[in-house]
């Protein structure tokens, strides 16, 4: 008996803190949840604000357009000063996915920290706004719907604006960029075939005799991964990897881009050279690829059409929210 | 007299070396005023012909409302304007632009697709130029998140 109650003191001794501690817990993921919730709608807010640029001219969404899978149709596009631009804009699907952000730095900390480059970067001027924090903090701060979101979604920094805030509900935003309802999804989730020959035969050589798969691996069909496959007799001032690490070893060496959503993001390569599918896979200093019969393009360019998810372009959460304020 | 000297002064600038500009664009050369409107009631005022370039006036973000909203809007230091041009005929037109102001051109409540964009060629003056395929009648052509008070505007005719 003695031992049966000291059981049960003991029992509740030792459960007492974590029972208390549950609904605590819970109130902690909670505000969290709704903490996080309302970085994603800030986020979204400032992703189409064209007052995070210098003259007021340019969004993230002026070069990343959610019908495009959020890349633009440029070969580079110039920035709010018209400075021109030096890269290809990639687009974002599964974004939140990637270690490596760019087509080639390997050590961004994150998304925030990454979109500060548009946002204050000298090479090239995009958005024009270094050195400029309190302009943004103006601009913003005049407005009761940003006053509203920041407070929501940074309680803790009071909702202060500053490059912090907006670069981290920038991250939030983006992480939900999403990606995963292709044909190609639908059939490895519900085993239905791919819609044409050609894009079966492409997959297989795709995941087979092309060995595309190494680098562009599935399922985000890319391997997040660095690779030298810059044609030889290239002229160029962008060394890529090595530009960031001074190793000579990185010379040329750019990030796998993804495949998911390529036929929406021409013209390709990190600097917008190939105008389509079919030169960006003959581009590869790579025997396969350079190697590979019309045909066999046809084909693999049927099976990254099959990439295409409709349902992340037409996504309304993704689109340029509507002017009144959510909250 | 202002106005004029802003004119001429812009004339000499933009238009430096309109030797090079293509034969369909030489309207381009001869520029009247033409002040944006802020809202759909003003657009009377502000109507453009074609062929003809017009040195347009245009308002801070903020104090316009525009009749659908741009894809661009441009944040509040940024400068836009509404205009209306009335197209006798259906064809293939081109909107040329001094600044890099994002274009609506808009029917019924609906913008047009654009079919091509390109630069003007260097020390033309010109920054866009856009090509719809438009029907006749009445448009709106809003300007939206541009970086000046004013531009050059030149809606032509090509097909
Ligand atoms: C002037 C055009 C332009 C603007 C404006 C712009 N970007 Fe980009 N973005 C690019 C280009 C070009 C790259 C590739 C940069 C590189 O590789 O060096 C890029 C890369 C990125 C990447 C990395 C993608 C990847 O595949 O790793 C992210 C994320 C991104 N941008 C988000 C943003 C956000 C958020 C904003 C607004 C704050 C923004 N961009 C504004 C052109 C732009
Ligand atoms: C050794 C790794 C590797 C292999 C194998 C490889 N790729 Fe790539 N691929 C890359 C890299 C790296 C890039 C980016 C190059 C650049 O932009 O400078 C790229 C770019 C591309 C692009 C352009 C994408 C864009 O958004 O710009 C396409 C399309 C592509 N690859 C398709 C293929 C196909 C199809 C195969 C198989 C036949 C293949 N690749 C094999 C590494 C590889």
């Amino acid at each position: 008996m003695i031992k049966y109650i000291l059981t049960i003191m003991i029992y509740l001794l030792v459960a007492q803190p974590a029972l208390q501690a549950q609904p605590a817990l819970q109130a902690q993921s909670a505000q969290d949840s709704i903490e996080n919730k309302a970085q994603i709608e800030l986020g979204r807010r400032l992703f189409y604000d064209a007052d995070l640029s210098i003259n007021g001219t340019m969004s993230c969404a002026t070069c990343h357009e959610q019908r495009r899978s959020f890349a633009d149709g440029n070969q580079a596009h110039p920035g709010a000063l018209d400075d021109p631009g030096k890269r290809n804009v990639p687009g974002l699907a599964n974004i939140g996915q990637f270690k490596n952000l760019t087509w080639a730095h390997n050590h961004l900390s994150g998304l925030a920290e990454q979109s500060l480059m548009p946002i204050r970067g000298t090479n090239p001027v995009e958005m024009g706004m270094n050195g400029h924090e309190d302009e943004i903090r103006k601009r913003l701060g005049q407005n009761g719907c940003y006053q509203k979101l920041f407070l929501l979604a940074f309680p803790k920094e009071k909702g202060s604006i500053h490059f912090g805030t907006v670069s981290r509900a920038l991250e939030s935003f983006q992480k939900t960029f999403i990606s995963n309802q292709s044909l190609y999804d639908q059939m490895m989730e519900k085993g239905t075939s791919l819609p044409t020959k050609n894009a079966q035969r492409g997959k297989k050589l795709f995941f087979g005799a092309a060995q595309c798969n190494t680098c562009h691996t599935a399922p985000l069909f890319s391997d997040d991964d660095f690779h030298q496959v810059q044609p030889r007799e290239q002229k160029t001032t962008d060394y890529g990897l090595s530009d960031v690490t001074g190793n000579p070893k990185d010379k040329n060496v750019f990030r796998t881009p993804s495949l998911r959503n390529a036929a929406l993001t021409s013209p390709y390569w990190h600097d917008g050279s190939a105008k389509t599918l079919i030169e960006a896979i003959q581009k590869h200093d790579l025997k396969i690829n350079q190697t590979l019969s019309h045909q066999e393009i046809t084909e693999l360019v049927a099976f990254i059409d099959t990439l295409s998810d409709m349902t992340f372009v037409n996504n309304p959460k993704y689109a340029k929210p509507s002017k009144k304020c959510p909250y | 007299m202002k106005s004029v000297l802003v004119v001429l002064f812009l004339l000499t600038g933009l238009f430096a070396n309109e030797a090079l500009l293509p034969t369909e664009l030489t309207a381009w050369k001869s520029l009247s005023f033409v002040s944006g409107a802020k809202s759909a009631n003003e657009l009377s005022n502000a109507s453009l012909v074609l062929n003809n370039a017009s040195l347009v006036g245009l308002h801070p973000t903020p104090k316009i409302q525009y009749v659908t909203r741009p894809t661009n809007e441009g944040g509040t230091v940024s400068y836009g304007g509404l205009f209306q041009i009335t197209l006798k005929e259906k064809g293939l037109y081109r909107v040329v632009l001094a600044n890099a102001s994002w274009i609506d051109l808009i029917k019924d409540g609906k913008p047009a697709q654009s079919v091509a964009h390109a630069q003007g060629s260097e020390n033309s003056g010109i920054r866009k130029m856009v090509d719809y395929n438009l029907d006749e009648g009445t448009y709106t052509l809003q300007l939206s998140a541009g970086a000046d008070t004013k531009s050059a505007l030149l809606v032509t005719k090509l097909k």
